[in-house]
């Protein structure tokens, strides 16, 4: 993407005012994206993106700028501008960049096999007009379909004051759907998505179908729920989606930033058991296709899995560089970046706590009054405190072992470490789904994943009594 | 990095990259063309115990085209201003518009289609011209002693989890084939803290802000304040017993939910059959006499701009009048299906995405109640300081609301002990129903738009706690 000798040049004159590193980061990014609501296609849009990220560290400081071109000129005149705010500073060192940038290798394999630039517009528009077939012949209280699909080829290129140097090619697709049901005058709505680091073959029409009939059947479900009950309940929760719990409740807090700045519930945790003996917990990057993966990280370094919590006791946290250096730990692949225009923080990838021995169907049946989450809309923490919530989207209530009415207005509420405790048991289907998560303003492509859990008590907020 | 680094309006620049661009679409590919053109400058400080954590710049331009043909409109951006980017561009707009479904009212914009016909908004009083003036050495000084400032203001405040000053400069320069020619530009600045407080094992986190056209109309020492008052005062909260209270929500909790009252009033949610008020014009709403405006003229307002993405002229939009649904929020589109006029709410997020309907400087008119009156009317409530997951607890659809909060029980009609990890559950009709009092404090926060409101009383609402 760019001549070396260039970038070895702009990181030159990045370092000149004394920097300890310094970071160049090209990417180049074509996307596409298509709505479809009320049966018709509304949008239709296309993107182009180029640009670098410059980085210094200028003593405990981080400067940062990026220039929307890769022209030579330019990225050299934003190179000092950047170098130049260590001048005043004697903390930095020079480095030598007379070595070689090596080309950092990475395990990671996966292939694509149909790049959305070799697939036609009406191919895209034809998954949309089934997925719309498919939700509105669901049945006849579906009244509105919105769903997406987009897609983004890039290429990445990182270079650093270490001689390191990456390039990646990135291709991502994504399809969502939201079916509305509408009963008198009661609506609910239904939500699935279908989202792979892979190309349009991740995205067949038989597959968006499967997706469109799920999202109907969350919506019709839901129109006979009942109100969600209110106190302290055992919680089953479901797989795949379901791991959002452990995204929110523990994983945030694990991310070395809060770390640094003391405000995550899990400092000087390590070591120590933080979890119900039966969790073991992995952020992992490498699994193929999957949509939170990648070769390089938001840094250029290899993608590498980590083992987050090992029968209940905390590994590792995940870091960046910057905290790794901080913290005077190994580095992990979690530094992240939405674009050439954001500096990289450290962010969970594919997070997932992993399988145990049960049978899901037992968990279930060894709740005597209590609630089974299926789906969530969401969740958010404060990672100082531990305390987070989830809204579920779909969710039953569990009376003597078996599944009851749907409930609706149900959200969870409760603290990462104290949930982490009271998980009872975990079942043998690990499954994943993807998302997009917002720390510090950026966006991330990320996966949670899980087995169906029981958790012996959260706090269940709804409004239908106890 | 100081002296290299000035800062200066582009707006000419912007206008002439609109021409350039119109007069490379060959003529007679399109009926009718739009070209938007924005420039985005920001500047970030994040400080961390007394030194720059981060500092990044940047400052980037794109153009996003917009084109109608026979009907159909296509859409593509680029942030490369080279040539052959822009061609391509144009080319891809083209392609698109033979993608998306015909629709007779899909044409630009006319005056005919404007509700408010003369500009109200000053265009000078949306960019400070001494902004420019503020050297970056003071605004990292600003951030520096808020740090300071929040860490002295009690005890019991641990540290911060961020600190942060940034600020930026947003132009817009807009040219359409109708003759439409216009441009604005506007500053901002922001500062924002995140307080850590601890007492025995609890902790305890609050936050708050400023905002302003210029820096220097920033008092940092009432942000600090309130930032420590926000964490310390709910420090050592407990859970309450599940039962239903009277709830008094303060401005920066209220002003949230303004965003969930917004969303379900865009007319394109309402011609999708996707909102609660479908058929509600004209009926009574709240059981007050409850007004409610989507002003995009308000001189400090930060969505105010003369004309919306389209180049509608914006207005003072009454929306509720005495508790009475009076209007829809529209953008062309939505008002010619509606047989009436655009109120100039086609928002746009950036170069990137095309118009959509949303609100502007959507806020509840102010009553004559000071906040302590309000809650020197409660025999027993509860006091919200701070609601987490408002995203996924929410629900505009089906209009289920169950969010997690914190603050302060209320006993005869004085604030108590802290409460914390409950929910509140309620539906969006039941509680708008519920407001009984509203206060004269009005405060706009900026969340997913610019939301306004005073100290509100809203009477029984569950929540789940113990």
């Amino acid at each position: 993407m760019i001549d070396k000798g260039i970038a070895l040049k702009v990181l030159g004159t990045l370092n000149s005012g004394g920097a300890s590193f310094s970071e160049i980061y090209i990417q180049k990014s074509i996307s596409n994206s298509l709505k479809l609501e009320d049966s018709r296609i509304e949008n239709s849009n296309s993107g182009y993106d180029m640009g670098c990220g410059l980085r210094v560290w200028i003593g405990d400081s981080t400067y940062y700028a990026y220039v929307d071109s890769i022209e030579e000129k330019k990225l050299i005149e934003a190179a000092k501008i950047l170098g130049a705010a260590g001048k005043s500073s004697t903390t930095g060192k020079l480095f030598d960049l007379n070595r070689e940038l090596r080309q950092a290798p990475s395990g990671y394999k996966a292939n694509i096999l149909k790049t959305p630039s070799a697939t036609y517009a009406n191919e895209k528009k034809d998954i949309l007009v089934a997925v719309d077939t498919v939700c509105r012949g669901y049945d006849k209280h579906i009244i509105q379909v919105t769903t997406s699909l987009s897609d983004i080829e890039e290429e990445v290129y990182t270079a650093n004051s270490y001689g390191e140097q990456s390039f990646q090619k990135i291709v991502k697709v994504f399809l969502s759907v939201n079916a509305v049901a509408k009963k008198d005058s009661d609506m609910r709505t239904g939500y699935k998505s279908l989202a792979k680091t892979s190309g349009y073959e991740a995205i067949s029409i038989p597959k968006a179908e499967g997706i469109a009939k799920e999202a109907s059947r969350i919506a019709i479900t839901m129109l006979d729920a009942v109100d969600a009950p209110m106190g302290s309940l055992p919680v089953v929760i479901g797989p795949a989606f379901g791991g959002v719990i452990f995204h929110e409740a523990c994983g945030h807090g694990l991310e070395a930033d809060s770390i640094i700045k003391d405000a995550s519930v899990f400092k000087g945790k390590e070591g120590k058991k933080i979890a119900s003996g039966i969790v073991n917990a992995i952020d992992d990057p490498t699994m193929p296709n999957h949509w939170g993966s990648f070769k390089f990280d938001g840094e250029g370094y290899p993608s590498s899995p980590v083992t987050l919590i090992k029968n209940g006791v905390l590994e590792s946290f995940i870091y960046d560089l910057r905290s790794s250096k901080k913290l005077g730990k190994g580095r992990t692949s979690n530094g992240r970046r939405q674009s050439f225009r954001h500096v990289p923080i450290p962010r969970m990838t594919n997070t997932y706590i992993d399988r145990g021995t049960e049978k899901p169907q037992n968990l279930i049946g060894s709740v005597k009054k209590g609630i089974f989450a299926k789906e969530f809309a969401g969740g958010q923490v404060d990672p100082a405190t531990g305390d987070f919530v989830f809204g579920i989207s779909e969710g039953y209530l569990i009376e003597s072992g078996k599944l009851g009415k749907p409930i609706k207005g149900a959200t969870l509420i409760g603290n990462g470490p104290d949930i982490l405790k009271k998980i009872e048991a975990i079942a043998d289907d690990l499954d994943f789904a993807p998302g997009f998560c917002g720390k510090q303003g950026q966006s991330a492509a990320n996966e949670v994943g899980q087995p169906t859990i029981k958790v012996s008590e959260i706090t269940v907020g709804g409004t239908g009594g106890r | 990095m100081t002296e290299n680094f000035t800062i200066e309006t582009r707006i000419e620049e912007l206008e002439k990259i609109c021409s350039e661009t119109a007069a490379k679409i060959p003529s007679g590919s399109a009926d009718q063309w739009e070209v938007f053109a924005a420039r985005g400058l920001e500047n970030e400080i994040d400080v961390f115990n007394g030194d720059i954590e981060t500092l990044s710049f940047s400052d980037s331009t794109g153009i996003g085209i917009r084109i109608f043909k026979e009907g159909s409109i296509g859409y593509a951006y680029t942030a490369v201003l080279q040539e052959d980017a822009i061609r391509n561009a144009i080319k891809k707009a083209l392609d698109n518009s033979k993608i998306t479904k015909k629709d007779k009212l899909n044409y630009l914009p006319t005056k005919k289609d404007h509700k408010y016909s003369k500009n109200q908004v000053d265009k000078k009083l949306l960019f400070d011209k001494d902004y420019l003036k503020v050297p970056i050495t003071e605004k990292i000084e600003m951030a520096k002693e808020l740090e300071v400032l929040t860490k002295k203001a009690d005890s019991r405040v641990s540290g911060v989890t961020n600190v942060m000053y940034s600020d930026g400069i947003s132009e817009v320069a807009i040219l359409n084939s109708n003759g439409l020619s216009d441009s604005y530009n506007t500053t901002i600045a922001l500062v924002y803290v995140n307080a850590i407080s601890r007492k025995d094992k609890d902790t305890s986190t609050g936050d708050y802000f400023g905002i302003s056209r210029n820096p220097s109309d920033i008092g940092l020492a009432d942000i600090a304040a309130k930032a420590a008052e926000r964490s310390v005062s709910i420090l050592g909260g407990q859970k309450i017993e599940s039962q239903p209270l009277d709830i008094v929500l303060d401005p920066m909790v209220a002003a949230q939910f303004m965003a969930v009252i917004a969303s379900t009033l865009n007319a394109d949610s309402v011609q999708k059959g996707k909102s609660l008020f479908k058929d509600s014009i004209g009926k009574k709403i709240f059981d007050i006499d409850a007004d409610i405006f989507d002003d995009g003229t308000l001189p400090a307002g930060l969505a105010s701009r003369p004309f919306d993405g389209e180049g509608v002229i914006k207005g003072k939009t009454s929306v509720f009048e005495k508790g009475i649904l009076k209007t829809f929020l529209y953008d062309t589109y939505t008002a010619r299906k509606d047989k009436t006029l655009s109120t100039g709410n086609a928002n746009r997020a950036s170069y990137r995405s095309t118009p959509s309907v949303g609100s502007s400087n959507f806020y509840i008119s102010p009553g004559n109640h000071t906040p302590e009156e309000i809650i020197g009317s409660v025999n027993k409530g509860f006091y919200i300081m701070d609601i987490i997951g408002l995203g996924s607890g929410t629900n505009p659809i089906s209009g289920q609301m169950s969010v997690g909060a914190k603050g302060l029980l209320i006993e005869k009609g004085k604030l108590s002990r802290p409460v914390k990890e409950v929910t509140i559950a309620t539906d969006i009709l039941s509680f708008l129903k519920s407001f009984k009092m509203i206060g004269n404090d009005l405060k706009f926060v900026p969340a997913g738009g610019y939301l306004g409101s005073p100290t509100v009383l809203v009477e029984n609402i569950s929540i789940s706690g113990k």
